[in-house]
């Protein structure tokens, strides 16, 4: 990942897979409201990647996004694009193309005209601007739309002319501030998928910011979560998902259940009871820890039923039931772990509403289910 | 009774408590069935008003077409379109018309060239403090008044004055700054700047900060951020700003009167003379209408090209 020189990166931006394009190293931003919105984050990205921050609303996704940009100074840190830190050149000489979580459409100007803003600015052949504008109405599925002024055009739509005009000039770096955010279910997927073939296919490095985890997993290469102003894991979706550096991301991503208890060889104990587990690193037997389960690792069954496989089983009762869809969420109560419900997932239509609330069940897992990270001091 | 205002423990505040009441006065005196005319009740001391303009209009429409008997020294009997005729063959009044257009539209343009940099700063600025000495130093002269204000640039310009001082020390011999067309001009955008930089300033607010930024990101320096981006969205504040600012300066009196010591006369002054000098009511009427057609001929004009920016409120155009 750390090849290639800065010298080299300036030379060759736009090949992918061989050069480092932005370079964070340990920027840190401090508003002077008491906490620091960005705190030491250190990343990098190489040339041509889908690099997703993930991250609760206020965890500093947007300041971090905004200091690559170059519209925020770092307290402290250097942040360099393409080998040149980024201040180095006055923003309308940077070529990074951002889509502002605010959108920033121009509103005096139609859909077409914001498209083509860019490429008059930056002198492209006026013979070639309408062609081209046309061209990038239609990747956003805005053909026809192009006359309207922005007032005239949904919120949905207005986010898809803030993403046109952020790509068409073929920038050298792309950063998104949540741009599908306004869009429904559909067309949000539909939309993560085209980001994705029209990344892929004009190769700009990009960096888009999200609080939806499923957008994440979809579109990254990488994926860095934050909270608190902190990195908390840069990892490939795969391994965020599978192998969470601690509690937070487990949480973050999909859902989960925690228990709090100290650790013991192979799992850990809270209260009277042993839960097994896999420990996330080494830490001495008693200390504290949080283990962490997903909602589709637990098994359920009737009380008295088969768990056999599992090794770790508990009887508790039916809290609640919601039907997702594709899926049925259960809340369970236990009488060997009180104080804490578990969320599980049950994907078999042709047993979904098996247990009503009030129903005694019975819950279990398997030591390579359950994920136990030390406790933080927050 | 003690039990009782434990039970009752919650009382709303005083001030809800006030309003209550005030409330029950208010659907005394005006019950809520004329709730429907409540508007009407609101507009009628500002309609009233402009009746009284009106009528006042007429009666000058009226006088002008009389002229003045200078046997008499009272209005003639007949009626006669005379007193146009006069103003339309005298070169004196065409050429103080002509004046007062000039005069108005420098005055516009110097204003709005100075007060968009100031109310931009005003707008855009992080430092509370640079912003309050903004608006202290653009204020302060505005509650001293037109003429108190004019006698301070007399005094300021005058050939004894401060400014000549200061030339006379970088050895230039005083010069004649007042008593002439610029120095009209001059006192003019002087009284206007915080009239535009009022009208400037809420139009400049509502464009978020992060659409110049985007702007700048997508490759547009500065001036370009200016002309494509702040200038157009800043339109109806700018159109706001010019109709207040050129239809006061077009009327304006006392600047001509006070820095142009006569020689600079705009229709206003010469609207006071013909009423308080040589007393002809006639031909000052005429005056008074030729200015009135001319302002409202003018703002019409700009509000079918341009919109009638923040005076127009939110309706397109
Ligand atoms: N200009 C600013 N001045 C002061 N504090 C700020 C400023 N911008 C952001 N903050 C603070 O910094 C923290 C991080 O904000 P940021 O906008 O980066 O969050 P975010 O992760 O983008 O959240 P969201 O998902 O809601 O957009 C917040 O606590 C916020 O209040
Ligand atoms: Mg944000």
């Amino acid at each position: 990942m750390t090849n290639g020189s800065p010298s080299e990166s300036a030379i060759s931006p736009g090949k992918p897979g061989q050069s480092t394009a932005v370079h964070v190293r340990d920027v840190t931003m401090d508003f002077g409201n008491g906490a620091l919105a960005v705190s030491n984050a250190s990343f990098e990205l190489e040339t041509g990647k889908f690099l997703t921050i993930l991250g609760p609303s206020g965890s500093g996704k947007t300041t971090l996004l905004r200091m690559i940009a170059g519209f925020e100074t770092p307290t402290s840190g250097e942040i360099t694009v393409n080998g040149k830190p980024v201040d180095s050149a006055p923003p309308h000489r940077r070529s990074i193309g951002m889509v502002f979580q605010k959108l920033a459409l121009f509103p005096h100007m139609t859909a077409a005209e914001n498209i083509a803003f860019p490429l008059k600015m930056r002198r492209f052949n006026p013979k070639t601007i309408p062609g081209r504008v046309d061209e990038f109405l239609d990747l956003v599925k805005l053909g026809g739309y192009g006359n309207r002024r922005i007032n005239e055009l949904s919120g949905g739509q207005q986010q898809r002319v803030a993403i046109a005009r952020a790509l068409v000039f073929k920038p050298e770096l792309l950063l998104l501030d949540e741009p599908l955010a306004a869009l429904d279910v559909k067309l949000r997927e539909e939309m993560q998928l085209e980001f994705r073939r029209i990344q892929h296919e004009l190769g700009v490095t990009t960096i888009n910011v999200t609080h939806d985890q499923r957008e994440a997993l979809v579109v990254s290469d990488d994926i860095i979560v934050m909270d608190g102003g902190r990195i908390q894991q840069h990892a490939k979706p795969v391994d965020l998902y599978r192998a969470p550096d601690n509690a937070f991301v487990a949480g973050f991503l999909g859902v989960a259940s925690f228990i709090n208890g100290h650790a013991v060889p192979g799992g850990l104990a809270s209260g009277e009871n042993f839960l097994s587990g896999t420990h996330a690193g080494d830490f001495a037997d008693g200390t504290a820890v949080r283990g962490a389960v997903r909602a589709e690792q637990i098994r359920i069954a009737a009380e008295g039923g088969q768990l056999t496989a599992c090794d770790t089983r508990l009887t508790g009762t039916v809290r609640d039931t919601i039907f997702e869809g594709e899926r049925q969420l259960y809340v369970v109560a236990t009488e060997e772990i009180p104080g804490i419900t578990f969320r599980i997932y049950h994907h078999d239509p042709e047993s979904f509403g098996l247990f009503e609330i009030g129903t005694r069940v019975m819950i279990g897992w398997n030591a390579r289910d359950m994920k136990i990270f030390e406790s933080r001091a927050s | 009774m003690p039990r009782d205002s434990e039970d009752r423990s919650f009382r709303y505040p005083l001030k809800w408590r006030i309003m209550d009441g005030l409330n029950a006065a208010l659907d005394l005196l005006w019950p809520r069935r004329l709730g429907r005319y409540t508007g009407w009740a609101l507009l009628t001391p500002a309609l009233l008003l402009v009746g009284i303009l009106v009528l006042g209009l007429f009666q000058i429409a009226e006088n002008s077409l009389h002229t003045l008997d200078t046997s008499t020294f009272l209005p003639g009997e007949e009626y006669t379109l005379a007193n146009y005729l006069i103003v339309a063959e005298s070169p004196t009044y065409w050429r103080i018309i002509w004046r007062s257009l000039l005069g108005a539209g420098l005055t516009v343009f110097f204003t709005l060239l100075l007060a968009l940099p100031y109310s931009y700063m005003m707008v855009r600025t992080n430092k509370a403090a640079l912003r309050k000495t903004l608006l202290i130093v653009l204020f302060l002269p505005f509650f001293i008044g037109q003429v108190v204000r004019a006698y301070g640039i007399l005094i300021v310009m005058g050939s004894s004055g401060a400014v000549n001082d200061a030339l006379g020390l970088v050895g230039i011999e005083p010069i004649r700054l007042l008593f002439n067309f610029p120095a009209v001009v001059f006192g003019l955008v002087q009284y206007m700047l915080p009239f535009a930089v009022l009208m400037l300033a809420p139009a400049l607010t509502a464009i978020p900060r992060e659409t110049e930024t985007a702007a700048s990101s997508l490759g547009a320096n500065w001036l370009k951020v200016f002309r494509h981006v702040i200038l157009p969205m800043a339109k109806p504040g700018l159109v706001g700003a010019a109709l207040v600012v050129g239809t006061l300066s077009l009327t304006d009196f006392a600047m001509p009167a006070m820095l142009g010591g006569g020689s600079q006369d705009f229709i206003a002054n010469a609207i006071y003379d013909q009423f308080f000098r040589t007393a002809d009511q006639g031909l000052g009427s005429a005056l008074a209408l030729l200015l009135v057609a001319l302002g409202s001929v003018i703002a019409g004009v700009v509000i079918a090209f341009f919109g009638a920016g923040t005076l127009g409120m939110r309706g397109r155009k």
